[in-house]
């Protein structure tokens, strides 16, 4: 049983069918894709999954338990995470502030003890922004502003960790260094789903790869697969000339 | 759900009229003589409102500011109209048109250019705070020119001849607004859907960044908004005045208030429903004055008709979407005080009141007991508006139930225990309004307040068991065996009640709290997706604002030793949010500064009696809140820069900068070309970024697998 199953969901905006019976798991353990040209719905999905949007039909099972009318707040204590494509970074507030926000939530259902501060530290650590931990996230580049998402993602201790655009705002060192990251946090057990447009990154990270296009999966499978599926090639790497070849 | 919930407040709604009417039912028989009667007085009356209406609504749907001051524009110009029609002679048939077509719309295309403009993109409250502080400007304007100690009136137009329906006389005057309001309708629709002006009006309101792409002129719409909304505003004024008389702060600058109720209806959007909003509530209002007689506890009702169907509108608005990715918005900075120096900070205070004190005649030791008190009530909006981020314009109503509560209680003979219930009893009452909350945002929210301010007003303070039609008696404090009854102990038992709330706050501001209020107002989605229960946190900030504001209404009602209900009033408690949001709306000290403010104007107006000071206590407010466009973070930040050096733990902005600047330079989270200088191996990795060019061999950077 995946831990996070997405089963035939679908979302209309309007008229628009912005996702068209999705189907997408996530295993515990190892990090995975979700490539797709712009548009295609990857955002979408992801709103669906943490409850900002409802679907029209279909169900999201966090290991085994339907959680599609589950509310937004339970499902992060549920263990489901998020970061933001767009930023949503709690502006006003320091870094380590960003993170203790989740870490002090997360003491309410958390089993074990611990000190907010300390573990936030630890976590701006682990992606590396400790140098930055004291400013107003909306004095940080994007890319800080971005690991800040995720370290405060990373403080509700989440089972499954969806991150949207990691990379973007990020240069090639810091980048391979958040792939290392993602492995390392896999190698511990968290499920993870990678929307990504970098595909050396996605490809270096990914032990499977779902592509999303108009809204429908249309291939599934090793990254191996994915880079020879003729479709996917028409559809999404076509474009991005000379990036995968 | 949402359609169950509607059909509740429908029913309720029902309920209410049905019931209301048969309780006050003044047995005046139903003719088709006096429903002929009610639909000749309410027809004119309708489009009286809908003009104004729809100059809200055309200003809002194109430039987004919701205009406070619609109503108060309206008076101005009717006032204008009266200078030159009574003062001077000029015949109506040239003063009304110079004045609708010329003089308001160069008004609007003013206030456009200079003010309104640069509104875009600053939070709500700054927006929604300018154009209140343009009301009172109007107001303090019109008082500064026409001497409110004479009275103006404003003949009927074309005098009270006219023609008869059913035996009724319609005078011209009537015919001619409801002429007038169908006029406007047609016309506006041709200008929407015939002309490339009104086009592009339209694909403003659909986007604005959009529509200016493609070359929709976006600044002409909103001037021709601007002066559009001052001709209705100044129509309407001209129209309303001779039945509703003249006064600056009156029945002309209020119609706002049933102005916005009548544009809710239609979602402050849409043209026909705003006509309907303004049928329904003029057909309410006369059906009230025909056949219903409200006395006693009553008296005041009707005056909240158009309270009542705003609120009914707004709880039958859809659940607010949640607002992602606001980019766009302007964030102010603010500085969080450590405990210790606002501990040292309002020991500072403390002391200079009491030397302050000491040299004060009694009348300003009065005022600056009065100052304390409203920075008391200022304070109870800074974790709800400035943290929060939830908008409330009804503060000093909650100060007023905690007042009466307070003499209610305990405080007729000084019981120090009803301090502490006031805070008590506001609690509950706060968990209610935070109800609507949970469904409205941003200006509809701060719309749900300002009518429940407007209901406390005029339907809870008249009730027997709150003050009846007269005051209460509050007793001055009795505490540790001494008694607070003196002016002088009084302001010091204020201002140290200030401090240790201050030092509370602040404390609040940097607990678990705190943040989790700060990381609402920046992000709901974001919040909700951690674990932040959104709906537990809005209702627990409300209560503490309305126990807040309760507790600071225990000390209003020892400070007046008499409690009305004009003390209390909706239009009151709008210069407090106005002043709090120019010292500061997320600060302890921009409270402080909020009570001070007032205090500052009064003095001013006591030192010198000149014309232009007796306008002032309306004219400053006013031109202060234009101050903060240009600083939308409230003048304490500045003030605070200021007096930096003067506190050397503190860091200086320069050094803060540079530190900024050595954390970046860490190469873990360095930004190209800002910290760090381009390198030929950055322009290829831009390059091959940019598909400019292929294959060449990057020097530095290390070659990633799959590439």
């Amino acid at each position: 049983m995946p831990l996070l199953d997405i089963d035939t969901v679908s979302v209309s905006f309007g008229g628009l069918l912005a996702l068209d019976r999705a189907s997408i798991h996530v295993e515990a353990g190892q990090v995975t894709g979700l490539i797709g040209p712009n548009g295609a719905g990857k955002t979408t999905l992801f709103n669906v999954i943490t409850g900002l949007e409802q679907p029209s039909s279909g169900e999201i099972w966090l290991d085994g338990v339907a959680v599609t009318r589950t509310k937004r707040h339970k499902r992060a204590r549920l263990g489901i995470a998020r970061t933001f494509q767009r930023l949503e970074p709690f502006g006003s507030l320091t870094a380590r502030e960003n993170v203790l926000v989740a870490l002090e939530m997360r003491r309410r259902w958390a089993t074990e003890r611990y000190d907010p501060r300390t573990v936030a530290d630890q976590l701006l650590e682990q992606v590396g922004i400790s140098a930055v931990a004291d400013r107003k996230v909306d004095s940080l580049p994007t890319g800080t502003a971005r690991l800040v998402e995720l370290a405060r993602a990373l403080g509700t201790a989440p089972r499954v960790l969806l991150l949207d655009e990691p990379s973007s705002g990020l240069d090639d060192d810091e980048t391979d260094a958040l792939g290392r990251l993602l492995l390392e946090l896999a190698a511990g057990g968290l499920g993870i789903l990678l929307v990504e447009h970098d595909m050396s990154f996605v490809m270096g990270t990914c032990a499977y790869i779902h592509v999303l296009d108009f809204g429908q999966i249309i291939a599934h499978g090793r990254p191996e697969a994915i880079r020879l599926d003729a479709e996917v090639q028409r559809a999404y790497l076509g474009t991005a000339a000379g990036q995968a070849t | 759900m949402k359609t169950r919930s509607n059909w509740l407040v429908i029913a309720a709604t029902a309920v209410l009229v049905v019931g209301v009417s048969w309780a006050a039912w003044a047995g005046a028989p139903v003719t088709v003589t006096s429903l002929v009667d009610l639909l000749i007085f309410a027809l004119p009356l309708a489009g009286i409102y809908a003009m104004s209406a729809t100059g809200l609504v055309v200003v809002y749907t194109t430039t987004g500011i919701f205009n406070f001051a619609q109503g108060a524009i309206g008076m101005f110009l009717a006032y204008v109209d009266w200078e030159l029609t009574v003062s001077h002679g000029v015949p109506q048939v040239i003063a009304i048109p110079l004045t609708v077509l010329v003089i308001a719309p160069l008004i609007g295309i003013g206030l456009d250019r200079a003010i309104m403009r640069h509104l875009q993109g600053k939070e709500l409250v700054v927006q929604l705070i300018v154009t209140v502080g343009l009301m009172f400007a109007f107001i303090g304007l019109a008082n500064m020119i026409w001497d409110q100690n004479l009275s103006h009136t404003l003949p009927t137009l074309f005098g009270e001849g006219g023609f008869r329906v059913a035996g009724i006389v319609v005078t011209w005057a009537r015919l001619l607004t409801v002429v007038l309001a169908i006029v406007l309708a047609i016309g506006l629709r041709l200008l929407l859907f015939r002309t490339r002006l009104g086009v592009s009006m339209r694909a403003v309101v659909d986007n604005r960044g959009l529509a200016s792409l493609v070359g929709a002129r976006s600044e002409l719409v909103s001037s021709f908004s601007w002066a559009l909304g001052c001709s209705l505003a100044a129509l309407a004024g001209i129209l309303l005045a001779p039945d509703a008389g003249m006064s600056t702060s009156g029945p002309l600058t209020l119609l706002i208030i049933t102005s916005f109720a009548a544009a809710a209806v239609g979602r402050i959007r849409s043209l026909p429903l705003t006509y309907l909003g303004a049928l329904i509530l003029a057909l309410a209002i006369e059906w009230s004055q025909t056949f219903l007689q409200f006395g006693g506890r009553w008296a005041t009702a009707p005056a909240a008709i158009p309270t009542v169907m705003l609120l009914v509108v707004l709880l039958l608005l859809p659940q607010a979407k949640l607002q992602f990715a606001r980019l766009n918005v302007v964030r102010r900075t603010e500085r969080i005080s450590t405990v210790r120096d606002t501990v040292l900070g309002m020991g500072v205070l403390f002391l200079v009141m009491v030397v302050v004190s000491a040299f004060l005649s009694p009348t300003n030791l009065n005022q600056f007991a009065l100052a304390m008190c409203t920075a008391l009530v200022a304070m109870s909006l800074v974790p709800l508006i400035g943290w929060a981020g939830q908008v409330s314009l009804a503060g000093l109503a909650f100060a007023g139930i905690g007042a009466v509560a307070y003499a209610r209680l305990g405080g007729a003979s000084g019981n120090g225990f009803a301090v502490i219930l006031a805070f008590l009893v506001v609690l509950p009452v706060g968990a209610l309004l935070a109800l609507p909350a949970l469904r409205l945002q941003g200006l509809y929210l701060a719309l749900a307040t300002l009518s429940f301010a407007s209901l406390v007003e005029l339907v809870f303070f008249i009730q027997p068991f709150a003050l009846g039609t007269q005051s209460r008696p509050a007793e001055r404090l009795h505490l540790l065996g001494m008694h607070f009854d003196g002016t002088r102990t009084f302001l010091l038992l204020v201002t140290a009640v200030f401090g240790v709330v201050g030092i509370a706050l602040v404390a609040l501001r940097r607990s678990a709290f705190g943040r989790r209020l700060i990381a609402l107002r920046d992000s709901e989605a974001a919040a909700s997706t951690v674990g932040v229960n959104v709906l537990e946190t809005k209702v627990a900030v409300f209560m503490l604002s309305a126990g807040m504001a309760g507790f600071a209404g225990a000390f209003l009602a020892q400070y007046y030793e008499s409690i009305n209900q004009a003390q209390f009033s909706m239009l009151a408690g709008l210069p407090i949010v106005l002043a709090l949001v120019i010292g500061g709306v997320a600060t302890v000290s921009g409270a402080l500064f909020a009570g001070l403010f007032g205090l500052v104007l009064i003095l001013i107006q006591q030192s010198w009696h000149l014309t232009l000071f007796r306008a002032i206590e309306f004219l400053a407010p006013g031109l202060a809140a234009l101050g903060i466009i240009q600083n939308p973070s409230g003048a304490v930040v500045p003030i605070g820069e200021a007096f930096a050096p003067l506190l050397p733990w503190r860091k200086d902005a320069k050094a803060d900068a540079d530190e900024l600047k050595a954390a970046l330079a860490d190469p873990e989270v360095g930004d190209l070309g800002l910290d760090r200088p381009f390198t030929e191996a950055d322009v290829i990795i831009l390059d091959r970024g940019l598909a400019i060019t292929n294959d060449i061999p990057r020097p530095t950077a290390p070659a990633r697998s799959g590439s």
